[in-house]
């Protein structure tokens, strides 16, 4: 591939950590040199990239935007890098949903917040405002990918850099694409060409399709909280009477988090057919209730803590029906 | 007239950071400021108490840790031998991680990370010993990342701890991986340092132009006594004070202000005096150096080689520079590969129990662990069902942060007066800021 056809791709992190960000770094250094196929043009934590960076002679083919939006500065951001890129790429679990900083948005009764723009004077400089709700990028602007996952797995976020970076040159395009990606995304990158937009990096099911744990009867006869029990034997999580959230997520990690003993919290979004997760845990539990004794379910329902906080942990702000907001323009 | 200079995006922050800088005659004010923040409080306020140790993770990978040992005060449960080596060894890979990846950054600072390195060799043929550094580097990065997913689950964001334990066993076969990862980093650890004293920090070579930064002395805290106490250091290194990590808040306050989104940790004692570069009687700091600013000798025999290697080149402890703070994160980084050697053997994570089921609950608890950034302490408040009331949490980016402040205010007004353009300045702020 010569210098003139790389892809210039640039990447901005808004509210979160710095987890997806190192993941990307990870797949440069430790699974593929990205140097033969794209050439990085704005990165402010790695390169120390300015704005003014992105003049009007640079162009961006593929942006990946990380993190959720909270202060005005990140709004402003996403605009911009909409304005700029060729494809805008939600990457993460909080610049896809919200993720952990959505859940902000339950306590933002209790909280008072910088709602102005401080004013700057010639002794001390201001901040960016904090704005009201924490929101998702696609509440912002319009994205064409996302890529789930707090952080995304190494393997999926692989396949999209082939995806849309690497395109029909990569040498490796195979090698991780057929795994868990939907099939139109596979064929599409095995094709080399663009994925349909609006496409998700991750599986079309639940992840209890990919969690190896025994599934035998759904019934849910009590609720336990995680710190409540353990029990050895490998058996569905839900089934033992913990809240885990594989039936209303995508798969693509793999059951990560349910391999490992723990509940899963749904950081890859609900998957194809679900309307609202929250929704769709409500109705699965439910349904499964052993008891038909009004006053035991109602005991039952008691025991549940935090639903809200629970079942939208990571998309809060973007697939909560309730308190979702729609793009803004 | 005021004249406005701004330096950003200050590379490798956990947080997006900026220099605003205003200078008018020979009065220049030099502010750090970070312009995003996370609501810690927000997201964890009305959670069920234990699920923080699946949210602190949004701070660093080590907050999941702090957050099991809150749990475990919470609850009143001691975690059996084999969970306690099992999260020792998780913080032991995390602390290589994060050195490593700074040491990384430090290094491809002198090259563009994204450049093909074949290519640079054949212009620059020096490169070609860095080159195999960073790829030494980058392959031992993986390997500890590796071994954090064996353990933790993940490496970014863990999951294994719970209140009273780790959530599972090892599966057979990972003792042995786990054991090969050990014994890599113990191999390499050693080489790392030498390459750095030799090829860096040596009179004439790459560090030079930092060996004069130093801050002016300021107190630093750390955790001492099977992690129940905290001390404060003075700034010759000696305790000043030392008390129960319930009483942390007492003792080491937040003060915030409006042109930064990060509060700054100070002395409380001592009251707030603000952060001029001369006046840090009130400040306070944590992190590898101020762990090592003690003095004491280290138990693991090639650390406290490194470390005494590090007294040749700089003189005894306690130190208050850039190229000290380099040296003490490849000191612990020697002692996380001795640590990992030593847990990552079967007889120390198998056992007959990984976790203790609680049967009672505190309405408060609190922990503090040495993270590989620095001290961190949690306190949580809880009602009677378990659902958080109140969370209280400093971790090393809030308690360095007026560390932070001061480096760069002495670094800003030193290469302004050296003549230094913006764009020097920028780095040499980056690479001072790295290490803390």
């Amino acid at each position: 591939m010569n210098r003139k056809s790389k892809k210039k791709f640039a990447v901005f992190a808004g509210t979160g950590c710095r987890a997806c960000e190192k993941a990307i770094l990870d797949i440069h250094y430790q699974v593929h040199s990205l140097s033969p196929w794209t050439d990085i043009v704005f990165w402010p934590y790695v390169l120390g990239s300015r704005w003014e960076d992105l003049d009007d002679d640079v162009g961006i083919d593929v942006c990946f935007f990380i993190g959720a939006i909270r202060t005005s500065e990140e709004r402003k951001a996403a605009r911009r890098l909409r304005e700029k890129a060729g494809i805008l790429v939600a990457c993460g679990a909080c610049a896809a949903y919200g993720g952990l900083p959505g859940l902000d948005n339950l306590s933002y009764a209790e909280c008072g917040r910088v709602e102005s723009e401080p004013e700057d004077s010639d002794l001390i400089p201001s901040v960016p405002s904090i704005e009201s709700r924490v929101s998702s990028l696609s509440q912002i602007v319009a994205v064409d990918f996302v890529i789930p996952g707090c952080p995304p797995t190494q393997n999926l976020l692989w396949a999209a850099m082939q995806a849309l970076i690497c395109g029909p040159e990569s040498l490796t395009k195979l090698s991780y694409t057929v795994a868990r990606l939907p099939e139109n995304i596979s064929r599409a990158i095995t094709a080399g060409i663009l994925p349909p937009n609006g496409s998700v990096f991750a599986g079309e099911k639940a992840v209890c399709a990919s969690c190896s744990r025994l599934k035998e009867e759904k019934k849910f006869k009590t609720v336990i909280r995680p710190y409540q029990k353990y029990e050895e034997s490998g058996r569905c999580l839900l089934e033992q009477g913990l809240v885990c959230l594989g039936i209303s997520t995508r798969e693509g990690c793999g059951g990560i988090c349910t391999a490992v003993g723990q509940p899963c919290r749904g950081c890859f979004g609900k998957p194809e057919g679900v309307y609202d997760p929250g929704a769709k845990m409500v109705s699965a539990i439910s349904s499964t209730f052993e008891s038909e004794s009004a006053q035991e379910i109602e005991t039952m329902v008691d025991a549940f803590e935090d639903l809200t906080g629970t079942f939208y942990r990571y998309t809060l702000p973007s697939q909560c029906s309730l308190m979702s907001k729609p793009q803004e323009e | 007239m005021t004249k406005r200079l701004t330096i950003e995006s200050i590379r490798w922050q956990e947080e997006p950071a900026k220099v605003t800088i205003f200078r008018n005659g020979d009065k220049t004010d030099i502010f750090f400021q970070i312009t995003s923040a996370k609501n810690i409080q927000g997201m964890c306020r009305g959670r069920p108490v234990e699920e923080l140790p699946r949210i602190m993770p949004v701070i660093a990978p080590a907050h999941h840790l702090a957050a099991a040992r809150v749990l475990d005060s919470l609850f009143n449960v001691e975690p059996p031998p084999m969970a306690l080596n099992m999260r020792a060894g998780l913080l032991q890979a995390q602390y290589t991680t994060s050195h490593l990846r700074k040491l990384y950054f430090l290094l491809s600072h002198w090259v563009c990370p994204f450049e093909d390195f074949r290519a640079a060799e054949r212009r620059h043929r020096h490169m070609k010993s860095v080159h195999r550094m960073l790829h030494d580097i980058m392959h031992h990065l993986a390997l500890a990342q590796e071994a954090e997913v064996i353990i933790g689950g993940r490496n970014d964001h863990p999951l294994s701890a719970v209140a009273g334990g780790v959530s599972r066993f090892l599966k057979e076969g990972l003792y042995e991986r786990l054991a090969e990862i050990a014994e890599s980093c113990v191999l390499f650890a050693p080489r790392l340092g030498e390459f750095f004293r030799t090829e860096m920090f040596n009179d004439g070579k790459a560090m030079d132009e930092f060996r004069a930064v130093e801050i002016h002395p300021m107190a630093m805290i750390t955790l001492a006594g099977a992690e129940k106490s905290i001390v404060l250091k003075g700034v010759t290194g000696k305790e000043t004070d030392s008390f129960p990590v319930a009483r942390a808040f007492e003792k080491i306050g937040l003060h915030t202000e409006g042109w930064t989104h990060m509060p700054f940790a100070y002395v409380m004692e001592k009251g707030w005096k603000g952060l001029q570069a001369e006046q840090t009687g009130s400040l306070c700091f944590v992190g590898p150096l101020a762990r090592l600013n003690g003095g004491e000798p280290l138990t693991s025999p090639m650390a406290e080689k490194e470390r005494r290697h590090l007294i040749e080149m700089l003189g005894p402890f306690p130190h208050f520079g850039v190229v000290a703070a380099y040296g003490a994160l490849l000191v612990e980084l020697i002692q996380a590969a001795e640590y990992m050697k030593e847990l990552f053997v079967q007889e120390k994570l198998t056992g007959p129990s990984i976790r203790i089921i609680p049967s009672e609950m505190n309405r408060s608890g609190c922990a503090a662990i040495e993270s590989p950034e620095g001290l961190i302490f949690h306190e949580y408040k809880v009602n009677g069902r378990g659902v958080v009331e109140n969370v209280r949490v400093m971790d090393a980016a809030t308690a360095n942060n007026a560390l932070r402040c001061v480096i760069v205010q002495k670094v800003v007004s030193d290469a302004m007066t050296e003549g230094l353009d913006l764009s020097a300045i920028k780095s040499r702020v980056e690479i001072s800021l790295l290490p803390f």
